[in-house]
């Protein structure tokens, strides 16, 4: 890969690469592998980038479909469990995070299924409804009533923790 | 909770140290290995696999005495070769920028198409491996005293004892009927994990799409 395409063509959309690995790994190795794959699946796939779609659009559909698809051994982690039931690893990446809050937020989104957490980011991320339906390629009249039901998950896991 | 996770969201990324990307390089050597890139990589070793054991083959047929059974089996598995290096080609042309709906249904797709076509390919190369096999075996140099001595029964057919070359018939035969069930389970078993997580995301992906 050359340094002016990542410079020029990944870096400025870092912040959504790294959101998105963060959301899908439990360790800082695990997040910089997962890192370095999607950048260099970008650059490996740049030539099937027809321009249809924005850029940042398309860097974003990479991300999660590398995300979703990376095979790494990590403990399964029950989908019901309240934050305080977290193995010690996730609690141990969160604290790479200085904002605590983000911290708690983080650990709850990798509470929720691989593409549950697309969607959420997707939606953090200011996506309207028929950009993620887009990016995940499903239907964006389903998409509203999935967030809310995440939003109420995440808010129930969140509030696990504080109480 | 006091915050909404929108809030949390946008305040938690203030900060620049959390959008902090990591070094990019030496990424060829990364042990990280993209799913399909692991497909890719199994599907090059299966190749290299039967070329290799399809040419021992060969010239363990060479040196027993069973030169044209060493070379049917040995053209058979090139063909099977010939084939898996084609599905690998189709594997790499599945674009990782589409929808992720898409690009899931594209690798299960080839996963399934793939699993068919060996399976349809299997219902002749089980039986023909078998049946070549034993015929090689059975008129090898090896086989020259086993020979000699039920030379002489009167079950024979065409110089093979008839009730083992029966019952080599009938195992050649149940391969080719379950050639599909058998490439599946095969396929299960090496792939089983990464088929049954592909399912449930695709499950998801259908109930998101209404």
């Amino acid at each position: 890969m050359s340094s002016d395409f990542y410079t020029t063509s990944i870096l400025p959309y870092a912040g959504i690469i790294i959101k998105i690995c963060r959301a899908y790994t439990d360790t800082q190795e695990d997040f910089e592998d997962y890192y370095q794959e999607v950048c260099l699946q970008i650059w490996k796939s740049r030539n099937s980038f027809q321009g249809k779609s924005e850029w940042s659009t398309w860097v974003y559909r990479l991300s999660l479909n590398v995300s979703m698809t990376l095979q790494k051994k990590k403990k399964k982690v029950n989908h019901d469990v309240s934050i305080n039931d977290l193995p010690a690893e996730l609690i141990e990446d969160s604290e790479q995070h200085s904002d605590d809050s983000l911290k708690q937020l983080y650990v709850a989104i990798k509470q929720l299924s691989e593409i549950d957490r697309g969607v959420i980011l997707l939606y953090l991320e200011e996506k309207t409804y028929q950009e993620i339906a887009d990016i995940t390629g499903s239907n964006p009249n389903n998409i509203g009533v999935r967030i809310k039901r995440i939003k109420e998950r995440l808010k129930k896991l969140l509030d696990g923790k504080i109480n | 909770m006091e915050k909404s996770i929108e809030t949390i969201w946008k305040e938690g990324f203030l900060n620049k140290n959390e959008l902090l990307a990591p070094k990019v390089n030496d990424l060829y050597n990364k042990k990280s290995i993209h799913i399909i890139e692991k497909f890719e990589n199994m599907f090059r070793m299966n190749i290299w696999g039967i070329v290799v054991v399809s040419t021992v083959l060969l010239v363990l047929g060479i040196f027993n005495g069973a030169l044209i059974a060493g070379l049917i089996m040995w053209v058979m598995f090139l063909y099977v070769a010939y084939t898996a290096h084609h599905e690998l080609k189709a594997l790499e042309k599945v674009d990782k920028g589409q929808s992720s709906y898409l690009f899931l249904k594209s690798f299960k797709a080839w996963i399934d198409n793939s699993i068919d076509r060996y399976g349809k390919m299997y219902r002749v190369v089980y039986p023909v491996f078998v049946l070549t096999f034993y015929i090689g075996m059975w008129f090898s140099d090896s086989f020259a005293d086993v020979r000699q001595q039920v030379g002489n029964s009167s079950d024979m057919v065409f110089g093979l004892h008839l009730h083992i070359t029966l019952f080599v018939i009938a195992v050649a035969t149940l391969l080719s009927i379950f050639s599909k069930a058998i490439h599946r389970l095969d396929v299960k078993s090496l792939y089983g994990g990464i088929i049954n997580k592909l399912d449930i995301a695709l499950a998801e992906m259908e109930e998101l799409r209404g």
